[in-house]
């Protein structure tokens, strides 16, 4: 069987970005196919409600609450759901842990997979092609950009999502933080600790 | 046989671009994209593997040119185009889509965005490996149905042989699932392959791995 797909069909639009949209809103518009209120929602989600902060409260808790972690780690869809957390993009999870021999990194080569109920929408990096081609091949190299080095005496996992299922890392808590609430906590989890470029780390008010 | 979208791996490029670290969207173009191809995508008309398929389907050229949120809109054009909702700009009107789509009214976006498409399907499709097995990656030429169809295969675990770490469940088969013929659910596992297997010996250390979600078709039936 052939694929018989048609993939110039846009160059019957014009080239610039902003009068191709305009283009193509006047004929759906016309055909009465969209509605002006949920294109505005569906933004207002991605753009206000979600984002890394539903993570981070998430690995805040697992740090302080052993029970949680458990069962974040072992039966994470369930524990997602149950905090309505596993929308799109985020349907099935599988949270991998950071420890004194591993650091896991994430990524998606073959298009920009990636957790949107727990993290947001990805930053711009993690969709480019340096990212997606070198991650796999070079973590360390590509870990390096990001002003984190790996010892030696640690291995790196990196995580390809090239299913349905979405990855978010755990990161290790932070020595310093050991006692501080659960609340507190929350803003130690950076975004980048949770995709595996970073590591938790105080936030900027901590050290002042 | 591989498209330009499959990257993993690929020598040359530079570094990570760091610009607009925090920034969903740099123009006001690029958020109405996002929540047409978001809208859309509930239209019934396609499914996920199809609307990937798409953006991985522009040619080469147009791929490596276009911006992110400008392959989501030549793609979103081509899927429109493919199902007949544009025929051309004169906009002749082919009504065989009605009967399908399905407009995503305001009071059902919550709704469908909390849902999402989970892939999980109940069906009992016996696994062929168990974890800890040691398994080897077909190393067939993209989709075995379709002569240039959509798989999730990544070109660089062709061939390589991983240990299956973990697994998923039967989830929807994306190879058949693109092209609107049928779900074929599949036992899904996480595979997980030395740096030096994939690499070579020059792989920057030789305990890093990665992990690559592997559908059961993907995987040949010895080593």
């Amino acid at each position: 069987m052939e694929n018989n797909n048609n993939n110039n069909a846009h160059r019957l639009f014009p080239e610039d970005p902003v009068s191709r949209v305009k283009a193509l809103r006047s004929i759906l518009e016309d055909k009465g196919l969209i509605n002006q209120e949920s294109l505005d929602l569906i933004l207002d989600t991605y753009q206000n409600k979600i984002g890394p902060i539903n993570g981070a409260k998430l690995i805040a808790k697992a740090w302080i609450d052993k029970t949680f972690k458990k069962n974040l780690l072992e039966k994470t869809d369930k524990v997602l759901a149950k905090l309505k957390l596993s929308g799109r993009q985020g349907e099935h999870v599988t949270v991998v842990e950071n420890n004194a021999k591993t650091h896991n990194l994430v990524v998606c080569t073959l298009c920009s997979c990636y957790p949107w109920p727990l993290l947001g929408l990805p930053p711009a990096w993690y969709k480019s092609d340096a990212y997606r081609s070198r991650a796999v091949r070079e973590p360390r190299k590509v870990l390096e950009e990001f002003n984190l080095k790996i010892p030696r005496s640690k291995n790196v996992r990196v995580w390809d999502s090239t299913s349905e299922m979405r990855y978010i890392v755990l990161p290790q808590q932070p020595e310093q933080s050991i006692g501080l609430s659960e609340s507190d906590l929350v803003s130690w989890v950076t975004r980048d600790s949770m995709i595996g470029t970073g590591l938790a780390k105080p936030p900027e008010k901590f050290n002042d | 046989m591989t498209r330009i979208h499959d990257m993993g791996g690929r020598l040359g490029e530079g570094k990570i671009p760091r610009e607009n670290e925090n920034v969903n969207f740099k123009s006001e173009w690029e958020k109405e994209v996002f929540s047409l191809t978001i809208a859309l995508g509930f239209s019934g008309l396609w499914n996920l593997d199809a609307s990937r398929f798409a953006r991985e389907s522009l040619e080469p050229v147009d791929y490596l040119r276009f911006s992110y949120f400008e392959k989501w809109l030549a793609a979103l054009i081509n899927l429109l185009y493919e199902n007949g909702v544009i025929d051309d700009l004169e906009e002749k009107h082919n009504e065989q889509f009605e009967k399908k789509f399905r407009k995503l009214e305001p009071e059902n976006v919550v709704g469908v965005l909390e849902k999402g498409g989970p892939t999980i399907r109940e069906k009992k499709k016996r696994k062929r490996f168990e974890v800890g097995e040691t398994v080897r990656i077909k190393n067939f030429h993209g989709n075995e149905k379709i002569s240039g169809g959509h798989t999730r295969l990544p070109n660089y675990v062709k061939g390589r042989i991983g240990k299956i770490i973990d697994y998923h469940g039967v989830h929807v088969f994306p190879d058949t699932n693109a092209h609107f013929l049928g779900e074929n659910p599949e036992p899904l596992y996480s595979v997980e392959f030395g740096s030096q297997e994939l690499w070579g010996k020059n792989s920057s250390h030789p305990e890093d791995t990665v992990v690559v979600d592997i559908w059961d078709k993907y995987i040949f039936d010895d080593l």
